[in-house]
């Protein structure tokens, strides 16, 4: 998603200024990031091609250690590790670009409401960003699922739930401050209409940020969904999921392979994510500050 | 120059020091955040009340469990505890007042009180958390001081590595690995619990075992617990060791370049009085402010790190509620965290409102 639609972005005028998107491109920490995650994009889709073993067939191999047969071991089930670790991203990587494409469809047309009409509708969207944010992520997540009922689809929910007002509260505060900007109201006084105004002159500028959000994001849902599966909210068994299967390692804890290596695939996704979020963000606005998030609270 | 302030230095010199009462201004900030405050504590009642009651097909059965929505006089009981045949701002009401008197249900598992359940394991959590969160700022904040006086050298770079690696890595792993590591293959420290066994906890004053075992003297009992406490500590400390490296480094390279800093350095200040008093200084309001997002970090690794360690904390107890679906635990945890967690946010906020005088104002 990111990748593709960067061509756009340029386009649409983020590489206007010099020293903007086009010069992450430069750091080192941008292309291990790109690397890595292209990588597992690409493991991703030709899994099947990959995987030396069905990730759900059953042997009598069971808790073998990780040799030239079984790269990563086998389970209490006598089922590869690394099929099963491979197979898995099949699940998280879909499931993290979607969860955050929603997350800034429904955060972005929500702050961008807000932001527009003001009054009301801006109390209304803020108190429910405000509600979320008094919650822990995982907390709140975790307590949207239990009521909901364990299942991947309702913890794909309830990340939505915890993901989307992070992009409200920045669209509405771009939205707000653009808004009042010099160069809108020259453009509106050149007779642009509120149309064009909203997406030429507002619209690129925010898509930095939010550009930047969405991509430590991507990580931030893996870990999330990894998390609530390692509770038992997430994906259900026999499916292969990262954090399911670590929850198997600790049962096994002698038989380190079994949750050694699921981890590591969680760690190595999330790592190219927030390596490329955090080069975009040096790229974009080299004075940022640490966490987006925090700074519009 | 005639300030009043000034005026007012001289007023203090001559009356001698006296305590300062807090000004009308800090009082009405002070008032509007306990308001914000307050407002967000309903809310999130609202929130839990929903989940509890409006969510499940049938909240009965969701918050009876298996074994009680086979009796249907227990679901009777129930359905009238509760007032769930009555409309729904009844039963909101009825909801926040079995909240006011500290009724938060029945644990399915413990088939108990989920508040008595909570108030045995609070202690445990808290001395975790805390001392990971003392790790956490000690090391982050150092850290990000070299990063900064570092910046862009390969030692910076080397540091900004380790940060977003703390920061990705899932928690839950790292205590397996860290676990498996230091306990089963090197033999540091003792494996689960809060103390080895036969040794008896010291009277209990605060729970926390390693206060408690200093103020009893015992010092035997306070290594034991130490030595138990460090591993499950460090390993909750990764992610805000990475988030605090960052943010440190950030906020001195905001004010490194000022020109009073320049200042000092031409003064002939030594460069660690200058980057410790002048820039440290002035970096500190925004670091504080990630104290909350701190105490956040750690609760979340709490509930997915203790049972791996089997620390009998909240953390535990909410990860055997959730894995077990015990409802109302898993809401008497949320609702506990999130109303210390605001509490926390609050302070933060009136500590920040203190130390840059021009939070108030705005």
């Amino acid at each position: 998603m990111s990748a593709r639609s960067l061509p756009l972005r340029f386009r649409l005028g983020l590489g206007r200024r010099p020293g903007t998107i086009g010069s992450a491109w430069t750091q080192p920490l941008a292309i291990a990031g790109l690397a890595l995650g292209g990588a597992w994009i690409l493991l991703a889709i030709f899994v099947p091609l990959v995987a030396p073993y069905d990730p759900l067939a059953q042997s009598a191999q069971l808790f073998l250690a990780p040799s030239a047969s079984h790269l990563f071991g086998t389970d209490e089930l006598g089922r590869d590790v690394f099929s099963r670790v491979l197979w898995a991203s099949r699940l998280s990587l879909p499931l993290a670009f979607f969860l955050v494409a929603m997350a800034v469809l429904i955060g972005g047309v929500l702050g961008g409401l807000a932001g527009y009409f003001g009054g009301w509708v801006d109390e209304v969207v803020m108190r429910a960003t405000d509600l979320v944010f008094a919650f822990p992520t995982i907390i709140l997540a975790m307590a949207v699922t239990a009521a909901l009922g364990p299942s991947l689809r309702n913890a794909v929910l309830a990340v939505l739930v915890v993901f989307w007002p992070a992009y409200a509260r920045v669209v509405r505060g771009l939205v707000l401050s653009l808004g009042e900007a010099d160069y809108v109201s020259a453009s509106r006084l050149l007779g642009a209409s509120s149309r064009r105004a909203l997406l030429v002159d507002v619209l690129p500028n925010i898509a930095g940020p939010v550009l930047v959000l969405a991509t430590l994001d991507l990580g931030n849902a893996v870990l999330l969904l990894a998390g609530l599966s390692f509770l038992g909210l997430g994906a259900q068994p026999p499916a292969p999921e990262w954090g399911s299967m670590v929850n198997t390692g600790t049962q096994y804890f002698q038989r380190w392979w079994m949750g050694t290596f699921p981890g590591f695939a969680i760690l190595s996704v999330v790592l190219a994510f927030n390596f490329l979020g955090d080069s975009l963000r040096d790229a974009l606005d080299p004075r940022s500050s640490w966490a987006v998030k925090e700074q519009n609270r | 120059m005639t300030s009043p302030a000034r005026a007012a230095n001289r007023e203090e010199l001559q009356r001698g020091w006296q305590p300062r009462l807090p000004s009308r201004l800090f009082l009405r900030f002070l008032g509007r955040r306990l308001a914000a405050l307050i407002l967000l504590g309903l809310g999130i009642t609202f929130v839990a009340f929903a989940l509890t009651e409006l969510v499940p097909g049938d909240p009965a059965a969701a918050n009876l469990g298996q074994r009680a929505i086979g009796d249907p006089a227990a679901v009777q009981a129930f359905r009238e505890h509760y007032g769930l045949d009555k409309p729904l701002p009844v039963q909101y009401a009825l909801y926040l007042q079995h909240l006011a008197n500290g009724d938060l249900g029945e644990s399915e598992q413990s088939h108990r009180p989920v508040r008595a359940d909570l108030s045995e394991y609070v202690p445990a959590t808290a001395e975790l958390a805390l001392t990971s969160i003392l790790i956490a700022f000690a090391l982050g904040i150092t850290l990000g001081i070299i990063a900064a006086i570092r910046r862009n050298r390969l030692s910076d770079q080397v540091l900004r590595v380790i940060s977003l690696g703390g920061i990705s890595m899932p928690t839950f792993w790292l205590a397996l690995v860290a676990l498996y590591v230091f306990f089963f293959q090197l033999g540091w420290v003792p494996g689960s619990g809060r103390l080895d066994p036969g040794v008896a906890p010291a009277p209990h004053v605060t729970g926390l075992y390693t206060v408690d075992a200093l103020i009893a003297g015992q010092f035997d009992v306070f290594a034991s617990a130490l030595q138990h406490l460090i591993l499950p500590a460090c390993v909750l400390a990764a992610y805000n060791v990475g988030l605090l490296t960052r943010f440190t480094r950030s906020a001195m390279l905001e004010v490194i370049n000022n020109d009073y800093v320049q200042a000092a350095r031409a003064k002939g200040l030594p460069e660690h009085t200058v980057i410790l008093r002048h820039v440290l200084r002035a970096a500190l309001p925004p670091i504080i402010t990630v104290g909350g997002l701190a105490f956040a970090n750690v609760m979340t690794g709490t509930v997915l790190v203790e049972s791996i360690f089997s620390w009998p904390g909240i953390g535990q107890y909410a990860f055997h509620s959730a894995t077990t679906l015990d409802l109302p635990a898993i809401m008497g945890v949320s609702l506990f965290v999130a109303v210390v967690y605001i509490a926390v946010n609050f302070v933060v906020d009136v500590l920040y409102g203190v130390v840059d005088p021009r939070i108030r104002v705005a």
